[in-house]
């Protein structure tokens, strides 16, 4: 076995090539841990936001979009009445009427956003348990409750959505009563306004659909069972979690297409890397074949040189390690449903660390190869 | 095929034979025509001699050194070094022999450049795993000492003049304390004082530690140096100088 300080030195015998190599590792890496926390950020969010133990109640043939959907507003009372096993606390049954609106506001600037606006009434919180109000109050009447991350939705500062500030819709101005969070939820980019007003200002004489959070995952036979009794109502029952699962397969595509682009990436570095590499190798036949001389079998020789691969594409992954800590970590992204962090998981660290070893393996082994195929005599006189 | 006995008698001038080639070939693919380099070449060296190997460019003397220092195999025939017929070994286990048995001398010294003169010394030893670091380096530098660069131990072949960088390379070469050195050319790329000094110490070898040394050179003068002289033409020897003296000759 060669020691290891041979390969790192030959790490640093051409520091041109070393930073090639190191940042070529480095980015594709990068992009990697990008698409995996891209990936990750947008399927927890989705995954999150769906409880097992919530029922969604949507009108008849809109369960695909509950913004779409209308429900009698009548089957709040009913389900609450017609459904087993509905959570109570304090003698409040969990089922909340919503209203879902996708619409436009208007800040004190000028600046318009399209919103994710949601009408609830206080029992929403017994439904949607994560959701907590950080600042301020519940809203009344003429009032708004925003979600923590609602800001980076609309695309402005976090004062500007901070109790007290207002904002515009549909010609009223509506002032923030407080922040609520409801972590990893797409709700957190919502603002909900109380249900009434929503429904005065959208004209709307029904709800989007109706939510029920029951005392366990396996009582959603009750809850299918009603909605397939009360015929008149044209309502479809659907678990929350399996609702936000067929949002997430929706956005699936996009997600195939990250991973798509790094493996591709991933594929050209490899190639560049290969010819790189072999280069590399290549100037160093004769002193291979001295070591070959020497008594260094073949397998050590091809071990030093996959080991001095390895350690150029694992400074590579630190550096890409050290990339997304500072650019990327806790970073917000938009997509149509909400706002999701970027967070360097173990999973994704590990996905990364990863490619930076299949990037040195796979980078060093045919070059090496080729440069050891070389017959001993023929080499020594390369 | 006729199968020959590892050399236990001696040669004709009355030395122990260490290294016996009974009618060997070697051949390769050139292209579409088949080069036969050597051509059922007989040959001993005595324990302890020191051989000059001369002749034309192409005349087979490399490729010879290769098959005696286990670099290469012959295609046909048997040689033997010592007790073990090369032969019969195949790659990884000529590799093995190379590293306990043989210390190989280049013409353009074939240092590790990325090393200091005591790291690529260290080299060959390093394979050994019974002995320890401080058995290594007391090696390395007694190594060092008998090639006269125990000062130059931490400098890297590019801070050394032709002639100590070969002068490491030998140190390399001994380091194992292999009873067969070879050399190629070894003063071929030095100048005449350089020259003298690597041809002395590779005398000494010979003379006071009982190395047997092949060595390939074109060059008369260092050819001088060695016991005897065999000259190489189209693969097959075809004279033979002995030099009687055993002080070393004027170079």
């Amino acid at each position: 076995m060669l020691p290891i300080s041979y390969a790192i030195r030959n790490l640093l015998r051409d520091p041109g090539r070393l930073l090639q190599k190191v940042g070529g590792a480095g980015i594709v890496v990068f992009l990697v841990f990008a698409a995996g926390a891209f990936n990750q950020g947008m399927h927890r969010i989705l995954s999150a936001s769906g409880s097992p133990q919530n029922v969604i109640l949507l009108g008849a043939g809109s369960e695909e979009s509950v913004e779409r959907s209308e429900v009698p507003i009548q089957a709040e009372t009913l389900a609450a009445a017609g459904i087993q096993d509905i959570t109570t606390r304090l003698g409040v049954s969990a089922v909340s009427g919503e209203v879902h609106y996708m619409a436009e506001v208007i800040f004190p600037t000028g600046h318009k956003a399209q919103a994710l606006l949601r009408g609830v009434t206080p029992t929403a919180f017994e439904v949607h348990r994560s959701v907590r109000i950080l600042k301020g109050k519940y809203p009344k009447p003429g009032e708004v409750l925003v979600g923590k991350l609602a800001h980076h939705n609309l695309g402005v500062s976090a004062e500007m959505l901070s109790p007290g500030q207002t904002i515009k819709f549909e010609g009223q101005s509506f002032t923030v009563a407080g922040i609520f969070t409801a972590p990893g939820t797409v709700m957190e980019s919502e603002l909900w306004f109380d249900r009434n007003d929503l429904m005065t200002l959208t004209q709307r004489e029904q709800l989007s659909c109706v939510v029920v959070r029951l005392e366990s995952p396996e009582s959603y036979a009750s809850a299918d069972l009603f909605s397939k009794q009360r015929l008149d109502l044209e309502l479809s029952a659907i678990r929350e979690s399996d609702y936000y699962a067929k949002l997430s397969a929706f956005y699936a595509p996009i997600r195939t297409m990250t991973w798509l682009t790094a493996a591709l990436i991933a594929a050209g570095a490899i190639f560049g890397g290969l010819n790189m590499q072999y280069a590399a190798f290549a100037s160093r036949i004769r002193e291979l074949a001295t070591l070959q001389a020497i008594g260094y079998s073949r397998p050590a020789i091809y071990l030093s040189l996959v080991e001095e691969s390895l350690l150029a594409t694992l400074l590579g992954t630190l550096l890409a390690v050290a990339m997304v800590l500072i650019f990327l970590e806790g970073q917000t992204l938009n997509f149509s449903m909400g706002v999701f962090r970027l967070t360097l998981s173990g999973e994704i660290a590990l996905a990364g660390l990863l490619t930076g070893l299949l990037l040195g393996i796979i980078g060093s082994i045919t070059p090496a190869i080729r440069c050891l195929g070389t017959s001993l005599p023929s080499a020594l006189r390369s | 095929m006729t199968v020959f006995n590892p050399p236990t008698s001696s040669d004709p001038h009355g030395k122990e034979v260490f290294i016996r080639c009974r009618n060997v070939s070697k051949s390769y693919r050139k292209g579409k025509t088949i080069v036969t380099p050597l051509e059922a070449l007989d040959l001993d060296v005595g324990r302890g001699e020191f051989l000059a190997l001369m002749g034309p460019s192409g005349s087979g003397k490399t490729t010879l050194l290769n098959l005696i220092a286990g670099i290469d195999s012959p295609t046909t025939g048997e040689l033997w070094v010592d007790k073990q017929n090369l032969a019969s070994l195949k790659r990884g286990q000529l590799t093995a022999w190379r590293a306990k048995h043989c210390g190989y001398i280049f013409q353009l010294y074939h240092l590790v450049p990325i090393l200091t003169a005591f790291e690529n010394v260290e080299l060959p030893l390093l394979l050994d795993r019974s002995l320890s670091r401080k058995e290594r380096h007391s090696k390395v530098a007694a190594a060092l000492d008998l090639v006269g660069l125990a000062n130059r131990a931490d400098h890297r072949p590019t801070e050394l003049s032709g002639g100590q960088e070969q002068r490491v390379a030998i140190a390399r070469a001994i380091v194992t304390n292999p009873g067969l050195l070879v050399a190629d050319e070894p003063t071929g790329d030095l100048d005449r004082k350089s020259a003298t000094q690597v041809l002395d110490l590779l005398r000494e070898f010979s003379s006071e530690y009982r190395k047997t040394i092949v060595m390939v050179t074109h060059d008369a003068v260092a050819a001088n140096a060695a016991q005897r002289t065999l000259h190489l033409e189209k693969g097959q020897l075809v004279e033979q100088v002995q030099i009687t003296t055993s002080e070393p000759t004027e170079v």
